[in-house]
């Protein structure tokens, strides 16, 4: 190992591994400020400059408070839950490329934590493990409420899965390959000379329905039944106390950023901008701004409609996995078959 | 390194699938068949096809096993109970199988002398590495038993409706 390789592996898998736990901090003092703001009131506004030293308050809070285990709870998956939670959502951002490549010591370093060939369907390999998070939360709690929220978990998880997966295929058919570093490189240039490539203009209704569908696998108002608190208590994670609860929410935090970013990368052109081309340091550092300004913006929106939609009925949820985004989504991927058969006629 | 990565990997997908069979709660079987299935999956990266692989934990671990564990929760299947479960004729009858098992495996490789035969043609290393290749090969080669396959789940799904249907619905 040269001190060239250890750069590589610093600025590939330790930067972006360490980088988003760091992002949760500010990210849910943006949710509190956040909602504050919509619903008209302060919010946490005292301790620190903004009462942005809030998060980390609570942060102490949550590691020093009593951390509990149910007597009649099975304590090995009732510990393992937490674990599996956290583990899956930071294991997803490894397959997106979040700048542009670089050379160092004459090696050519694409900036993505691992660009392997099967690409996105890691990312579906790795939610699917988050399902079992949720679900083992509910079942080792031995609780009711908790055991409710782990059967909603899977079901929806499920059922928008098949959602999200079609309207990706989308995705992947227009960009010929499982590569997110080459879904970015397609999107490059523009139409007509201003009008970006991203997809989100030919597949609209892909977007549509990978976004809504996001919604639905990170748990997140109006999808959040698994934790529905009207009905449930918490949900799957009635019986968690300190930083075993925190990791629940660190968890989700991760997930509503890697999701921002796996849907700028999927239909809003990743690090890349129209007329910008990135060479070098420099340019790596002004892609990856580009990619977190890109990223910033879809998770407020997931703050946004957090705090502005009312919670689905289980029902209605059901519903509109199957019977609106299914459809659309293999509507959507109809569509881009046709137009690359146009573009490029079958071989 | 790739020898020991392996041998690990088995051990794993060995033992929990023991502990899948050995359990008596349910759900902690499954949960033994989730971490068995993750294991065959590092198997297939190792046998260079990472994208059976991420087929496997998609597929099986992901949506069958999660449906599994929806059932049983549904249910709520208890802890199975280890007295008066076992008839004699459930033993004889077990160790039957077991033998017949075996001695098929057994007669297999030795009229094979250990060569897999079921491909028409030994793949070549890229063939299941690269997910294009491999569908190239689905849509072409062996189209007839992909399509045939798709046939029988079909056959299998209609199936299930139609027994579990109540009669006046």
């Amino acid at each position: 190992m040269t001190a060239v390789d250890w750069i590589v592996i610093v600025l590939r898998v330790a930067l972006p591994a360490l980088v988003l736990p760091v992002f949760v901090i500010p990210l849910t003092w943006l949710e509190r400020r956040g909602a504050a703001f919509i619903q008209d009131r302060p919010g946490p506004n005292r301790v620190g400059p903004f009462g942005l030293a809030q998060a980390v308050a609570d942060m102490l809070k949550m590691f020093n408070k009593e951390a509990v285990i149910p007597a009649t709870a099975d304590r090995m998956l009732f510990l393992l839950a937490p674990a599996v939670a956290v583990f899956a959502a930071l294991s997803t951002f490894a397959i997106v490329p979040y700048s542009s490549s670089i050379e160092i010591a004459g090696k050519h370093v694409p900036m993505i934590g691992a660009d392997i060939s099967i690409g996105i369907l890691y990312l579906f390999a790795i939610t699917s493990l988050s399902v079992y998070a949720i679900v083992l939360a509910g079942w080792a709690s031995d609780n009711k409420f908790a055991l409710m929220g782990g059967i909603r978990s899977s079901a929806q998880i499920i059922s928008y899965e098949l959602a999200m997966t079609t309207a990706v295929a989308g995705v992947v058919l227009a960009a010929s390959s499982f590569h997110l570093s080459d879904v970015v490189e397609m999107q490059q240039g523009t139409w007509l000379g201003f009008i970006p490539r991203w997809n989100v203009f030919p597949q609209f209704f892909g977007f549509v329905v990978f976004f809504v569908a996001a919604f639905a696998e990170t748990n997140r108002l109006p999808f959040d039944l698994p934790e529905a608190e009207p009905e449930l208590v918490a949900g799957y994670h009635t019986e968690y106390s300190a930083m075993r609860f925190g990791a629940f929410q660190m968890a989700e935090y991760v997930n509503v950023m890697v999701a921002s970013a796996v849907t700028t990368t999927l239909y809003f052109g990743g690090w890349s901008l129209p007329g910008f081309h990135p060479t070098g340091v420099l340019g790596a550092i002004l892609s990856l701004l580009v990619f977190m300004a890109k990223s910033f913006f879809f998770v407020c929106v997931f703050i946004w409609v957090r705090w502005t939609l009312p919670r689905f009925r289980y029902d209605q949820l059901m519903r509109i996995g199957w019977k609106a985004l299914l459809p659309l989504a293999l509507a959507n991927l109809i569509w881009v078959a046709a137009l690359e058969t146009f573009r490029m006629p079958v071989r | 390194m790739e020898r020991l990565v392996f041998d690990v990997a088995a051990l794993v997908a060995i033992v929990f699938a023991g502990l899948m069979v050995i359990g008596r709660d349910p759900v902690k079987s499954v949960l033994a068949l989730v971490v068995s299935f993750f294991a065959l999956a590092a198997g297939y990266v190792l046998l260079l096809a990472p994208f059976i692989a991420a087929l496997q934990v998609i597929v099986y671990a992901g949506a069958i096993l999660v449906l599994f564990l929806f059932v049983l929760m549904l249910l709520n299947v208890g802890r199975e109970r280890p007295d008066g479960m076992r008839r004699p004729i459930q033993m004889v009858l077990g160790s039957l199988a077991v033998l017949l098992f075996a001695g098929l495996l057994l007669g297999m490789f030795r009229a094979t002398s250990g060569k897999i035969p079921f491909l028409a043609r030994p793949l070549s290393e890229g063939e299941l590495a690269d997910p294009a290749a491999l569908a190239r090969l689905l849509f072409s080669e062996y189209l007839l038993h992909f399509e045939a396959v798709s046939v029988l789940l079909l056959a299998a799904l209609i199936g299930a409706f139609v027994l579990a249907r109540r009669e006046d619905a």
